[in-house]
């Protein structure tokens, strides 16, 4: 595995949200590679190496994915569902970053396994603050598991 | 079982006569001959029926009887009182006094028995068993005896009569469980007797046999048009009329019609002031099986039919006192008894008085010169016009109340079929203003996002190419998103107090206020406040939904108390109308109560959003919360001096708790 700028999955549909993510993450100053998926699909095709994403090295996976609930295609739950039940994904870190405060919305992703929640504020700077602690804490902080190529049998 | 009888009686001859009667049925007699042994047998042991005898050598009979009805123990205890017939006050005060009937000497102990009976069972008392007894109605003797040894020897009781009169009345005195009958017989003959059996309402599910004889070819046809279950050829063996008994006993329904029960016997009240007359009469109706009540005059009469029920009434027209014509009107005159049939007795053979009778609404009317024979007809003839209305409106009443119950029930499910359909209706309403908020929570926020975000994105990237007007209308579009972010989500607050589920547990308050004094305190740590809360505050109450309430109750304190110089905030709990209710207080702007009406009303606001920054939301979903525990919000100020806002929040109720 290289050592290059650990890769951010941004799963998100909503081209503007796009581009005030990748603002604050610049304003961060986290200089990561954001992949940007805008649908369930396009998010597991990455992940998995498959569809238009099918010459990929599989084992070549982002640092963290930045997910969104209400997607096109597939929605975030099973996005979600399917990268916990894949021996090569299930310790990646997910953060679910949505616009829903609904209990149902929070309470599910957490029993699918999601490890954080996070609500994109209205007011860009409260989310631009948010993006930093989010960055500095999965990014930087936070341990991640052991990468070991080929996968799933250590 | 208990089937034991008291009798209690001066006359050994009535003792010893009874107590075989009662005996032969089954029950246990106790004897005894003063009102004194009475009440110590009465103590001593519990008691099925009391026979009692009016006059005592130590006791007045009505006496004891009120005696028997004071004690808690005896109080429901059947009592059939025994009297001569000419004592009519007797019979008055002992019926008004409790007695559950009265039987007049001189008494068929086969009847006495029979009514007894009748009384332990209405009164739910078990009854000593009995057999299935069969009655055989036959002029001929040999074959009658005959057929009385082939049924005891199958295990039947059997009660034979010779002819169809006194068959009649044994069916009416003794109601056996089935009757044989001779087809050919002098006088009333077998048809005519199931004839008859089928027009009583008490009788008319006994199954009935008859007796052909063996050329008729048109038996058969008669004995059905007559009514009968079963009929057999005279010739036949008697196995075969046993098996036919058999099964028309097996089919017949197994429980006793129970109209019988409550109707009782067939009662005439004879009303005369001769009591030899009264006398000649009670012995002939007595001989056809009825009961018969004197009265020797109108005064006597009425009281009587207050107290007992009557089937048919003989009136004498021509008595001191009250008179016919008068008896006869006040009789119809009463609501209980006008539509007993009333004939009219009189010496005279006069049309004018026949006339005059009927006009005060006498059903018939008969001269005292005719003979008994007559009478008896007319007063069969009565009789049996009474019990087929009484039947006819038995079976309307019966009609109407199944009419009214299938209306009921129709009514019923009608309500359940649009009580579930509203239900229904109210759940999808729901569903779809869950899903209306769900989209509202996610999609109206997200342009939000990118008019602010690209708003300061603006601000900073191209700052150089703004003037100052261009930097300030940027900024003003940034306050309008960010304010409109704010009320999608009071919005979304309010709707979900209004739609969560309220999961009720204990809940400390005080914790909660001191939390949120705590956030605010931090918000503006230079701002001088003092929070001032009450310790050890309990509530059962949604812990969610309560912070919900104390954030905006605490929260407003708070931002109405900025202009104060030193804002002071009080949560506490006091005492209104007896329940607890607790309170925030704050010594900020105040309101003027002229609007308080307005406080709780969504985007209801009392000051400008310059003054003091707002939704309007708060107060509204403080008060759904509130309501939704089942208690009640309202506050009290006035302008300048502070605002106190109350709350209370009621311990819900043994099974409301979700």
């Amino acid at each position: 595995m290289t050592h290059k700028n650990p890769i951010i999955l941004l799963v998100e549909d909503n081209a503007d949200d796009v581009e005030l993510t990748r603002r604050a993450f610049e304003k961060a100053n986290l200089l990561n590679e954001l992949v940007v998926a805008r649908n369930g699909q396009e998010a597991l095709d990455y992940l998995f190496a498959s569809g238009a994403h099918a010459g990929r090295d599989p084992d070549d996976l982002p640092h963290l994915v930045l997910l969104d609930l209400k997607l096109p295609l597939v929605d975030g739950f099973e996005v979600l569902r399917r990268i916990r039940c894949d021996n090569k994904t299930k310790r990646l870190p997910v953060v679910i970053l949505t616009s829903s405060r609904e209990d149902r919305d929070i309470l599910d992703s957490y029993d699918y396994g999601a490890n954080s929640y996070l609500r994109k504020p209205v007011d860009f700077a409260a989310f631009a603050d948010a993006a930093r602690q989010l960055g500095l804490y999965w990014l930087v902080l936070n341990e991640p598991a052991p990468r070991l190529r080929g996968s799933s049998r250590d | 079982m208990n089937g034991t009888v008291l009798i209690v009686d001066d006359s050994l001859t009535v003792r010893m006569d009874l107590a075989e009667a009662f005996e032969a049925a089954g029950f246990r007699p106790l004897l005894c001959a003063t009102g004194r042994e009475a009440r110590d047998a009465l103590g001593r042991e519990p008691i099925a029926l009391v026979m009692l005898d009016v006059v005592l050598p130590d006791a007045d009979g009505v006496e004891l009887l009120k005696e028997i009805r004071a004690k808690a123990q005896t109080s429901d205890v059947p009592i059939l009182m025994l009297s001569t017939e000419a004592e009519v006050a007797d019979r008055i005060r002992g019926l008004r006094t409790g007695a559950d009937d009265y039987v007049g000497k001189p008494y068929d102990p086969v009847y006495v028995v029979a009514r007894g009976r009748d009384l332990v069972r209405q009164h739910g008392g078990a009854l000593p068993e009995e057999g299935t007894t069969v009655l055989v109605i036959d002029d001929s003797t040999t074959f009658r005896e005959r057929l009385r040894a082939a049924l005891e020897q199958t295990g039947y009781t059997a009660i034979v009569a010779p002819d169809g009169q006194e068959g009649l009345r044994l069916a009416a005195t003794r109601r056996p469980n089935a009757i044989i009958v001779d087809g050919v017989m002098p006088g009333i003959d077998g048809s005519t007797v199931i004839r008859r059996i089928r027009l009583d309402a008490a009788l008319r599910r006994l199954p009935c046999v008859l007796l052909t004889g063996s050329d008729d070819l048109g038996a058969e046809v008669r004995a059905l048009d007559s009514g009968a279950d079963a009929f057999v050829r005279k010739e036949a063996d008697m196995q075969v009329i046993l098996a036919r008994l058999a099964a028309a006993l097996r089919s017949a329904p197994t429980q006793r019609d129970e109209a019988a029960g409550i109707a009782g016997p067939t009662r005439v009240l004879a009303v005369d002031d001769s009591v030899t007359y009264l006398h000649e009469i009670a012995a002939v109706l007595r001989a056809d099986g009825y009961d018969v009540v004197l009265a020797p005059s109108g005064e006597e009469a009425i009281d009587m039919l207050a107290v007992q029920p009557i089937d048919c009434i003989l009136l004498d027209l021509l008595m001191p006192g009250l008179g016919g014509k008068e008896t006869c009107r006040r009789i119809k005159a009463l609501p209980t008894a006008r539509d007993i049939p009333l004939i009219m007795l009189t010496a005279l053979e006069d049309q004018a008085a026949m006339i005059e009778g009927l006009g005060t609404g006498a059903d018939d009317y008969i001269s005292k010169s005719s003979e008994f024979d007559v009478l008896r007809a007319r007063v069969r003839a009565q009789i049996r016009r009474k019990h087929f209305e009484d039947e006819n409106r038995r079976i309307r009443e019966q009609l109407l109340r199944r009419e009214l119950e299938a209306a009921e029930a129709r009514a019923a499910r009608e309500l359940a079929e649009t009580r579930a359909a509203l239900v229904e209706e109210l759940e999808s309403k729901n569903r779809e203003l869950e899903a209306f908020s769900y989209s509202v929570s996610h999609d109206l926020r997200a342009p939000l996002r990118s008019i602010d975000g690209f708003s300061q994105a603006l601000l900073e990237d191209c700052a150089e190419r703004l003037d100052d007007k261009g930097q300030s209308y940027l900024r003003r579009v940034r306050a309008a998103a960010q304010k409109m972010g704010e009320l999608i989500d009071a919005l979304l607050q309010l709707s979900r107090a209004g739609r969560a589920e309220l999961r009720r547990e204990r809940v400390d308050i005080s914790a909660i206020a001191r939390a949120i004094a705590i956030e605010l305190q931090s918000s503006a740590p230079t701002r001088l406040a003092m929070f001032e809360i009450a310790d050890q505050l309990f509530a059962d109450a949604d812990p969610r939904l309560v912070r919900i309430v104390l954030d905006n109750l605490l929260g407003n304190a708070w931002k109405f108390a900025s202009t104060t110089g030193k804002a002071v905030i009080q949560f506490g709990a006091t005492h209104v109308d007896g329940t607890p209710a607790y309170f925030v207080r704050d010594n900020g702007v105040g309101f003027s109560m002229a609007y308080v009406g307005k406080l709780f009303t969504p985007f209801q606001r009392l000051h400008s959003e310059a003054e003091f920054p707002g939704t309007g939301i708060g107060l509204a979903t403080v008060r759904r919360i509130v309501e939704r525990h089942g208690g009640r919000a309202w506050a009290d100020s006035s302008v300048g001096s502070g605002a106190t806002f109350f709350w209370t929040l009621p311990v819900s109720k043994p099974g409301s708790r979700s």
